[in-house]
């Protein structure tokens, strides 16, 4: 499992060799690549995004999710690289990898992750533009994406 | 004692601060003092999202600080 924050800008190809080189005998690799987007939720315009995040809790958050996805579904390797600081719009935010046997476990581990990422993971975003800064908080469906996988049994 | 701010918080009052703590200080009042000092951000200092965390753990606001080094204020996660 590889987890890390990243001040440079996430190379999703660089990112995905290195992940499938290190698989051996994997069926299937799923993966996400978020992006900054150019507007807010208002519609103004978004020149970039600031990402504050802890010294120590932030990644610990981050491998709390990884390990989670890890231990519930039939995964056998993953990685999240996740960017800090300044990322102009267009830049990916966010890469998430999970490789498995069979392809269900790989798709579901990614997509439970980004739902945990959003809500769970210790960042504070600001979203800065011609409008002035403006920080940001969850979103209700980003709650209710993550409750989704509450109680539910591991796919076979 | 250190003082630590993250998010919206960071930007109205900085990185950090230096705070003489009493004897038997709670975050609590901790809180009240802060807001006293910083009027512009007393409603967050004073709100149930901004949550206190010591030695990497979150605290509840009747949480003794004297003896710890620093206490860090979280404001809501915007999540990743």
């Amino acid at each position: 499992m590889s987890v890390r924050l990243a001040d440079e800008p996430i190379v999703a190809e660089r990112e995905l060799a290195e992940f499938v080189g290190g698989l051996s005998g994997e069926g299937a690799v799923a993966s996400f690549l978020g992006l900054a987007r150019d507007r807010t939720a208002d519609g103004e315009r978004v020149e970039r995004l600031f990402l504050d995040h802890h010294p120590r809790l932030t990644l610990r958050s981050m491998e709390e999710i990884a390990a989670a996805a890890l231990e519930r579904f039939g995964i056998s390797s993953l990685r999240i690289v996740h960017r800090r600081g300044a990322v102009a719009s267009g830049e990916a935010i966010v890469l998430v990898a999970a490789a498995a046997v069979h392809r269900r476990a790989a798709f579901e581990a990614v997509d439970y992750m980004m739902d945990r990422l959003k809500t769970d993971s210790v960042f504070w975003k600001r979203e800065e533009g011609p409008g002035g800064p403006h920080w940001i908080e969850p979103r209700d469906e980003d709650y209710s994406a993550a409750e989704r996988w509450s109680g539910r049994s591991c796919p076979e | 004692m250190k003082i630590g701010f993250f998010g919206k918080l960071r930007d109205s009052l900085g990185d950090e601060c230096d705070v003489a703590v009493e004897e038997g200080e709670t975050v609590a009042r901790l809180r009240r003092r802060l807001a006293r000092l910083h009027p512009e951000a007393a409603a967050d200092l004073l709100g149930p999202r901004v949550r206190a965390c010591v030695a990497d753990t979150i605290v509840g606001d009747d949480f003794v600080i004297g003896g710890h080094e620093r206490v860090e204020f979280l404001p809501p996660l915007s999540g990743g």
